[in-house]
């Protein structure tokens, strides 16, 4: 257990030491800190669509993103409950996408056979199916909500999880410390719970980080097309609701804006975080150009010291005599 | 005197990494004669690849840095070539062959293509003429039946086979310099056996100069004229091949040579070095070599060595080279 | 003669391949072999790839199932018990890998790479587990420093010890060494192969050696057995086979060992062609392809083990 601590604490330590993972993990704080204490940080109710005389209002100190040209709500109250949707629907979709696709990659890698045949085949009729058509349909049978968002989005977005996770679950069943251990007689429950699942579990945090930031702009994209929970407050369908409401036309450029930098910052702060785990996890996808910087940093002059400090004086010639062959 | 074929001259790579630079390669000379044979033998880390890529211009910048004295081939010096020149050059008048066949082969090319391909880029063949070559040099490297294996893929054959496939590739055309970095490490005896005789008879036949990088001294006392030994990045011992054998001068070359189980051995204990290559981020003081070195002194642990003449065409990096141990 | 830990009689085992057009062929990886190891000796396996010293190496483990023959292993019938059984047996046997990096699973540290055994076995207690891997440490020569390290720490040959330290943890009678040193740097060889050697003097374990550098196999095995494709085709004494093979394979095997002596250039034989695939066998003795002495009748008939001398059969005309 106090192994655990320790590793867990180095790994989180990892993470604030890379500078891309610093300002992922810094602005995702932020963002869960914001959805969560939402009705304390905005001023007003962005539900409010009372105040009609306050209808488009342009930025200002009582409205610091100024409200909607329709209905008068607060723009930056909206902003900030925007979060909320996008957090939940990101962080849970990729948080189920990683369970499923894991259980079905270890499955399909470690049993083998016709479970492997089933769940790879599985796969491919996934990967065929048109999303967006089906996402219409099912929001029409099923009622709009980000509950069944979340099920899509998780229904289609295992099957590259799956696959990665298989190919590296078959690596370590044929490696040989999972032969050494079966020589000293341990279960299969043994290989699966000490070696394969911890040796899978990188790929799983950092697709969960990763696939969380795309989920995100496509729960915009949906919110847009108005395929979300109508009842709630969200980025896209701030956006679908400026762009309907004439933002444009009145040249109310904050108001498409504001949905657009939360939209941003937050993908920025999740891609962030993935790729920092993704250099952590394998170090040799440090790019060329961060060695470039590297190298910049240890500045020139310290180079051609390395350089002349292996120097050596010309070869002095010993004296003949000295030299004798050993018989 | 013989003519000189390739001639460096302190030749430093360095891998700047983010803790600390990494030595790899720290001024090493070397000349290879028109039609000799070089061993540069070293174990795992000792910048004998390095080295053999830095010849080639293969090694990018970043991450490695370059810096050298002469880097000269055949009267041209390598380092003022552009890329598209080196690009001539390798191929032309140096090949390389690798370790694993498998890797240096494209999988999805018939062998007989990939051969085809070689005379049509650099001799302008016509395609016919192209696989009247190739088929030749197949049936020169030994290849059974080669107007068949001419169509299969690299896949198709063996390890053994493989490696006298990329020997006919990197002898098409007729280059000055060729580098076989570990050829038959991956082979089995028996088909080592083989590849080596190849490469020998290919080697006479062409008047090829050879550069062999292996960490087999059996290899090497097979095939080579003068060996060079790398430890740690720097030239310990350079000798003629025979001197080398009977008589080594540096503790290093000793050690190497007992650790090579002839056939003669007795049934005992092997004689050890102790401990292991030094990481080359952190190379000891002094000597490279003194803290596996038995013949170990206080001078050895503080003052670095100096490459010494040491007769007969032989230099060593060492205090105490071993022919001398008595006299001190 | 000393006391047998392992006797295999007529092994044999084939693997299932789809061929090309889906057609069903079989792999000969071992066929008709038996042999004995001595208790507390080192018996030699040699051979080139794919002629099946790995597979019987699993045979002897009990990790492949033979079509035919038995093993008594010290005195058990091992080839038709349970899994549960099994699994007892195989506790004292254990096995060291070529590669010392990929035996090791790069996210356990030292100590829960040693311990797994234990822990498998279970019935330790943290402390008892502890004490146990810091001897085995000691026993191999590793600093007890090493403990709460990683394998990505340390150099080929320290991994190949923390490697011998693991298969030591529960005490086997039967190790098998499959080619122990050859991923390793030249000058660290003999340290490992020192080790061996003085670890089976001091626990009295049983080895099977596998190499195919017949330079080491002479020097650290008391009984040897030549394979090809899947056959034994000569077997006894060490030093008897090395002095005298007998078989025109072991001869030339021999011959192609490069001696590093440099004037002493004996006189070589080199064999053509390649090895055949195991799928399909040459007709007769396995090695008439290749073999520089070969007649019309090796083409036809396979030829049996043959007593030459005591402790010392081959299988040639």
């Amino acid at each position: 257990m106090k192994d655990r601590i320790k590793d867990l604490s180095g790994f989180l330590l990892k993470i604030w030491r890379h500078p891309k993972g610093r300002v992922g993990a810094v602005l995702i704080a932020l963002l869960i800190f914001t959805a969560i204490l939402a009705p304390l940080i905005a001023p007003y109710d962005p539900y409010d669509v009372t105040a009609r005389s306050e209808k488009g209002l342009a930025p200002s100190l009582s409205h610091l993103l100024g409200t909607t040209i329709t209905t008068g709500q607060d723009i930056f109250s909206m902003l900030i409950y925007g979060t909320r949707v996008s957090l939940l629907v990101g962080v849970v979709s990729g948080l189920s996408i990683a369970f499923l696709g894991a259980i079905l990659g270890v499955i399909s890698g470690f049993l083998g056979k016709w479970a492997d045949m089933l769940i790879m085949r599985l796969v491919d009729v996934m990967l065929v199916i048109p999303t967006l058509p089906l996402t219409i349909v099912l929001t029409n049978l099923f009622g709009k909500s980000y509950g069944l968002i979340i099920f899509i989005f998780t229904l289609f977005g295992w099957t590259g999880l799956a696959r990665v996770v298989r190919s590296q679950v078959l690596i370590i069943k044929k490696s040989t410390y999972v032969k050494a251990a079966q020589l000293a007689g341990a279960s299969d429950f043994h290989i699966m719970f000490r070696h394969i699942l911890p040796g899978v579990s990188h790929l799983l945090i950092m697709n969960t980080a990763l696939t969380s930031a795309g989920i995100m702009v496509a729960e915009a994209g949906l919110s847009f097309l108005g395929l979300g929970d109508p009842t709630a407050i969200s980025w896209g369908k701030m956006l679908a609701e400026a762009q309907s409401g004439g933002a444009l036309l009145f040249g109310h450029w904050w108001w498409i804006l504001a949905p657009g930098i939360g939209i941003f910052v937050s993908v920025f702060a999740f891609m962030r975080l993935g790729l920092a785990l993704e250099e952590i996890f394998n170090p040799r996808m440090r790019r060329t150009s961060s060695i470039r910087k590297l190298w910049k940093s240890m500045n020139g002059a310290y180079l051609q010291d390395v350089f002349h400090s292996m120097d050596e004086e010309p070869v002095p010639v010993l004296q003949k005599e000295r030299v004798a062959v050993r018989e | 005197m013989s003519e000189k074929i390739l001639d460096i001259k302190n030749l430093k790579v360095i891998f700047p990494a983010s803790s600390n630079v990494i030595r790899a390669v720290e001024g090493i000379d070397l000349t290879v004669d028109k039609g000799q044979c070089v061993a540069i033998v070293g174990e795992s880390g000792c910048g004998k690849s390095v080295t053999s890529m830095a010849i080639m211009r293969l090694l990018e910048t970043p991450p490695a840095l370059i810096q050298t004295d002469a880097l000269t081939f055949d009267g041209k010096e390598l380092t003022a070539l552009s890329q598209k020149e080196m690009q001539n050059i390798r191929g032309r008048d140096i090949s390389l062959i690798f370790q694993d066949a498998l890797t240096a082969l494209n999988p999805v090319m018939t062998i007989g293509h990939q051969l085809d391909e070689v005379y049509i880029r650099h001799e302008k063949l016509k395609k016919k003429q192209a696989k009247c070559k190739s088929v030749e040099s197949l049936r020169l490297v030994g290849v059974p039946d080669p107007e068949r294996r001419y169509h299969d893929y690299p896949h198709q054959l063996s390890g053994g086979l493989r490696q006298r496939v990329l020997i006919a590739m990197a002898f098409a055309l007729n280059p000055k310099l060729m580098i076989a970095d570990e050829p038959t490490t991956a082979l089995d005896v028996t088909i080592q056996a083989q590849v080596l005789d190849l490469l020998k008879i290919m080697q006479k036949a062409h008047k090829t100069s050879l550069i062999l990088i292996t960490h087999d001294l059996s290899v090497v006392s097979y095939m080579a004229d003068v060996v060079y030994i790398m430890y740690a990045g720097k030239i310990v011992e350079k000798s003629p091949l025979k001197p080398l054998l009977r008589a080594p001068l540096h503790p290093y070359t000793e050690g190497l040579l007992a650790s090579v189980p002839g056939l003669s051995g007795t049934n005992g204990r092997f004689i050890q070095i102790p401990d292991a290559v030094p990481d080359p981020a952190n190379k000891p003081e002094g000597c490279y070599f003194h803290p596996r070195c038995r013949y170990c002194t206080e001078q050895c642990k503080t003052q670095k060595p100096r490459l010494t003449e040491a007769g007969h065409g032989r230099l060593v990096r060492c205090w105490y080279p071993l022919g001398r141990k008595e006299e001190v | 003669m000393g006391e047998p830990l392992i006797l295999a009689a007529n092994l044999s085992v084939d693997f299932p391949v789809r061929g090309a057009l889906g057609k069903k062929k079989k792999v000969h990886a071992v066929s008709d072999v038996s042999l004995t190891i001595e208790k507390g000796k080192t018996f030699g396996l040699v051979g080139e790839s794919g002629c099946g010293k790995t597979t019987l190496a699993n045979l002897l483990l009990g990790l492949v199932k033979p079509d035919a023959g038995s093993i008594l292993f010290d005195g058990k019938e091992i080839t038709d018990i349970s899994q549960k059984q099994l699994k007892i047996v195989r506790r004292d046997m254990q096995m060291i890998f070529q590669d010392p990096l990929s035996s090791l699973n790069p996210r356990f540290n030292i100590f829960r790479i040693i311990s797994e055994p234990l822990f498998i076995r279970g019935g330790y207690t943290r402390k008892q587990m502890e004490a146990r891997v810091l001897e085995l440490l000691e026993l191999v020569g590793l600093p007890a420093s090493s403990l709460h390290r990683y394998p990505s720490d340390f150099s080929g040959g320290q991994r190949q010890r923390i490697g011998i330290a693991r298969a030591l943890a529960l005490n086997p009678k039967f190790l098998v060494c499959d080619e122990p040193v050859s991923a390793l740097d030249v000058s660290v060889h003999a340290q490992i192969l020192n080790l061996l050697m003085d670890l089976q003097k001091e626990l009295s374990i049983t080895y099977l050696f596998i190499s195919h550098n017949l330079a080491v196999v002479r020097d650290i095995c008391q009984s040897v057995a030549v394979m090809y494709l899947g056959k034994v085709v000569e077997t006894g004494n060490a030093q008897t086979i090395f002095d005298h093979p007998v078989h025109p394979y072991t001869q030339s095997l021999l011959s192609a060992v490069l001696d590093v002596d440099a004037d002493n250039k004996r006189e070589r034989i080199i064999l053509q062609g390649d090895i055949p695939s195991p799928i399909d066998l040459p007709t007769g003795c396995r090695f008439h392809t290749r073999c520089p002495n070969a007649r019309p009748e090796c083409a036809i008939h396979s030829p049996e083990l043959r007593e030459i001398e005591s402790h010392h059969r081959a299988a040639c005309y």
